[in-house]
């Protein structure tokens, strides 16, 4: 799908609500596995991304009621509360979805013109603002609503008995602390697949993925890309040393990886918009992810790889464009 | 308009030699004067500046040994360590003669973002007196709590918990909690605690087991370090 | 006639063209140590000195400089002064010599010094060189202040933090209670960028409103010393 629909708000609202709809098996999984505390989070991430979209239109002289009708402002507040922690502070949920509402999508033009995913913005500011808290994971089998609920309403933060590292992070810190992967996975934090009950989260993404390939509102060479391109530079780095660099399922299955195929790099405005360039967006968010996650410093990288490649977009376009019209390179200017 | 404007080129060409001559002259002329300048200023600064790095140096040391504790001119009562101890230079305290503790730097290779650097003080009596972290590049608002400056909690620094830490057994280091130790870390940055710990442990304990050789060796002597063994890199 | 020519070097160093948001120069400071005010006023005080010291010297020798070589011999008077004033914090303001660190010597490479010294010093006179130069020193001056303490006080909620180091009976304000969690992304460098972008369109606001209200006013452009160049 491409740009010609955006500005249409029936059909933007059909997709946004079948976007939402899909996102319900991860939620679902979500709260089973690891609490209720993500809804918390959600309603705060909605009605504040309402509130700002409404205020913001207003303040733009841009008529309210279409526009916030469309759930597209819904949609990024739902993945900005996804790929946060779920037992951040009710006000860190509430400045991101800001940053991502007034800042990365109005201050752009609006809806169809922010050339950056704002929920990625947002991830990113808070990452780099607060990195302590977002590395504050609810370690699975710690699913007490009522404390994730303190926690969220701004109790104490002194909370090693409900908090995890991630599977990202305890391999990391394995890795630095010279342990070999198959010592690392071994240890509590890790299920089958990635971090132990995310790995079920990650399946309700995908299974999301799954209906909104089918219903055609995404096309399936983003998910694709991603997958190939972090799946396959973890391939290709575990087949060189599979003691120092986990299997390409873990990369798979663990941090943001499911939601971001399905859901950030399928971002119809700020992706690729030619099938060759959709791939190639789409496989550079992966590998950026890969190299950020082995060797960078904060703990997931897909955020960083999507607001790079965002960047690369009009180049990959203007690159790939070519091949489909059947034009030549040289005939344009 | 009061305003002049530069001479432009003269029009007349003057022979190459005095064309290419006269800019040079100028300029080596500038550069004299301009020399001139900064070699005074250095010469008229010099004093100061080294007092000022001094009073520096021993403001860092204030925070981790009272300067009432000792009575010698601490900054030239310095010896080296051997590379392989992990420690660089050590500054000797004492009171009528007689020893009151030793200030070591030492450092850690492994923290999250590369190298930190560390100094600490360590009692006759083998307990830290203090520790101080004077270079590192841990993530901002993560691991950089390791520095009193950055610290989040000004009431109860992480640094402070070593104050009053006796010194481990000579071969021997300190660990984290995580690690089975008995020091405390902040959730989500273990590495930079772990890394301080440990160097600080080692540094310690190197210095600890060998505070009267260190004590009695003549001002500006390198420490031998043959028995240290080879401390790990990185 | 001279008063009018002081009005509107001031006018220029503080507005109109201002080095922080009008001509942009001299960015690498701006971001780097602007993180809390009183390192960024440090700074900009250091830039005014920097600025006045070689707008004088060069004003008062540009007699005697020959065109042909006249730029190697500005950026010679810039980087001894400079080095001068280096000399001089390292001797007096030793804590901040030591936070300013690499910032005091790089205010050669500062271009705003160079651009004034070619554009105003090398064709006026010595009083009103120097003028200029402390003008649009002060012009940094500000905009640095202000981005200082807009990126102190989301950072970290706090003003003057570091105020200690230049008079120790004074200490820091701490304007938000003390468990404000800071947000940091503000003092690290991409905060710089977001917050210089804000007062930079502010600045524009508030140039488009004034513009608006008197039509008739002569536009900034036409001013005699618009120094073009970019960072």
């Amino acid at each position: 799908m491409s740009s010609p629909h955006i500005r249409q708000p029936a059909s933007v609202r059909r997709i946004m609500l079948t976007v939402l709809l899909a996102l319900v098996p991860g939620i679902t999984a979500y709260v089973w596995n690891i609490g209720a505390g993500i809804l918390v989070n959600l309603a705060i991430a909605s009605a504040t991304a309402l509130a700002a979209e409404a205020l913001v239109l207003k303040l733009r002289r841009r008529p309210v009621a279409i526009t916030l009708g469309d759930g597209s402002a819904l949609v990024t507040s739902w993945l900005i509360a996804l790929a946060l922690p779920c037992i951040v502070p009710w006000w860190l949920t509430v400045i991101a979805v800001l940053i991502a509402i007034v800042g990365a999508k109005h201050l752009y033009g609006g809806i169809g013109q922010n050339p950056f995913n704002p929920a990625m913005i947002a991830y990113c500011a808070m990452i780099v603002a607060y990195p302590a808290i977002m590395s504050q994971w609810p370690a699975a089998g710690h699913a007490d609503f009522a404390s994730q609920l303190q926690l969220i309403l701004g109790g104490s933060r002194e909370i090693d008995g409900i908090t995890g590292a991630t599977a990202l992070d305890a391999m990391r810190t394995g890795l630095r602390n010279h342990n070999e992967v198959n010592t690392i996975l071994a240890t509590s934090a890790f299920g089958f697949a990635g971090g132990r009950g995310w790995e079920w989260i990650a399946a309700g993404y995908f299974l999301g993925g799954c209906f909104l390939m089918a219903q055609r509102i995404i096309s399936w060479r983003l998910p694709l890309g991603f997958i190939a391109g972090l799946g396959g530079i973890a391939a290709l780095s575990w087949f060189i040393s599979p003691e120092r660099f986990p299997s390409p399922l873990f990369h798979l299955a663990s941090g943001g990886a499911m939601l971001a195929a399905f859901f950030i790099v399928t971002d119809p405005v700020t992706s690729a918009t030619t099938p060759r360039g959709k791939l190639i967006f789409a496989a550079g968010i992966g590998i950026i992810a890969w190299v950020v996650r082995s060797f960078g410093v904060y703990p997931e990288g897909i955020a960083f790889g999507v607001l790079i490649m965002n960047i690369c977009v009009p180049w990959i376009d203007r690159h790939t464009q070519a091949a489909i019209f059947g034009q030549r390179q040289e005939r344009r200017p | 308009m009061t305003t002049e404007t530069v001479p432009p080129p003269p029009a007349r060409l003057p022979a190459p030699l005095r064309s290419a001559l006269i800019p040079a002259l100028g300029l080596a002329a500038f550069t004299l004067a301009f020399t001139a300048l900064m070699a005074f200023t250095y010469d008229a600064t010099r004093e100061r500046i080294a007092a000022a790095g001094e009073a520096q140096q021993m403001r860092l040391i204030d925070e981790i040994l009272p300067r009432g504790q000792y009575d010698n001119a601490l900054l030239k009562d310095a010896v080296t360590a051997a590379p392989p101890a992990g420690i660089k230079r050590i500054w000797r305290a004492r009171r009528g003669g007689a020893p009151v503790a030793l200030v070591f730097e030492t450092f850690a290779n492994d923290g999250y973002g590369g190298r930190i650097e560390l100094i600490a003080s360590l009692g006759i009596d083998g307990k830290i007196g203090g520790v101080r972290v004077t270079s590192h590049k841990e993530t901002p608002g993560l691991g950089d709590y390791i520095d009193p400056a950055r610290d989040r909690d000004k009431a109860r620094p992480w640094i402070g918990q070593f104050t009053g830490a006796e010194a481990p057994p000579p071969q021997a280091t300190w660990a984290v909690k995580k690690d089975g130790g008995t020091f405390d870390y902040r959730s989500g940055a273990t590495i930079s605690a772990r890394a301080v710990t440990r160097a600080l442990g080692q540094g310690a304990a190197w210095a600890a087991a060998r505070r009267d050789e260190i004590f009695a060796a003549p001002t500006g002597s390198l420490i031998d370090a043959d028995a240290q063994r080879e401390r790990e890199q990185e | 006639m001279k008063l009018q020519h002081l009005k509107e070097s001031a006018r220029n160093g503080l507005w109109r063209q201002n080095p922080g948001l009008a001509q942009i120069l001299g960015l690498c400071p701006i971001l780097a140590i602007s993180t809390n005010i009183v390192n960024a006023v440090s700074l900009g005080l250091a830039t005014v000195m920097a600025m006045a010291l070689s707008n004088l010297a060069i004003a008062a020798l540009r007699r005697w400089i020959a065109y042909e070589i006249r730029i190697p011999v500005f950026i010679l008077i810039i980087a001894a002064l400079v080095t001068v004033l280096d000399l001089a914090f390292n001797a007096y303001f030793h804590s901040l010599y030591l936070l300013l660190g690499i910032f005091i010597p790089l205010i050669t490479t500062n271009c705003i010094v160079l651009a004034r010294a070619e554009a105003f010093a090398a064709k006026n006179g010595a009083l009103e060189s120097t003028f200029d130069g402390i003008m649009m020193g002060l012009g940094l001056v500000w905009v640095l202040a202000l981005l200082g303490a807009l990126r102190e006080l989301l950072g970290s909620g706090t003003l003057f933090s570091g105020i200690d180091m230049l008079v120790p009976e004074l200490s820091a304000i701490q304007v938000f209670s003390s468990d404000y969690p800071g947000f940091l992304l503000a003092i690290l460098p991409p905060g710089a960028f977001f917050i210089l972008g804000c007062l930079i369109a502010a600045y524009n606001a508030i140039n488009a409103h004034r513009a608006a209200r008197t039509p008739h006013a002569p536009l900034p452009a036409a001013l005699p010393q618009a120094a073009a160049a970019t960072n």
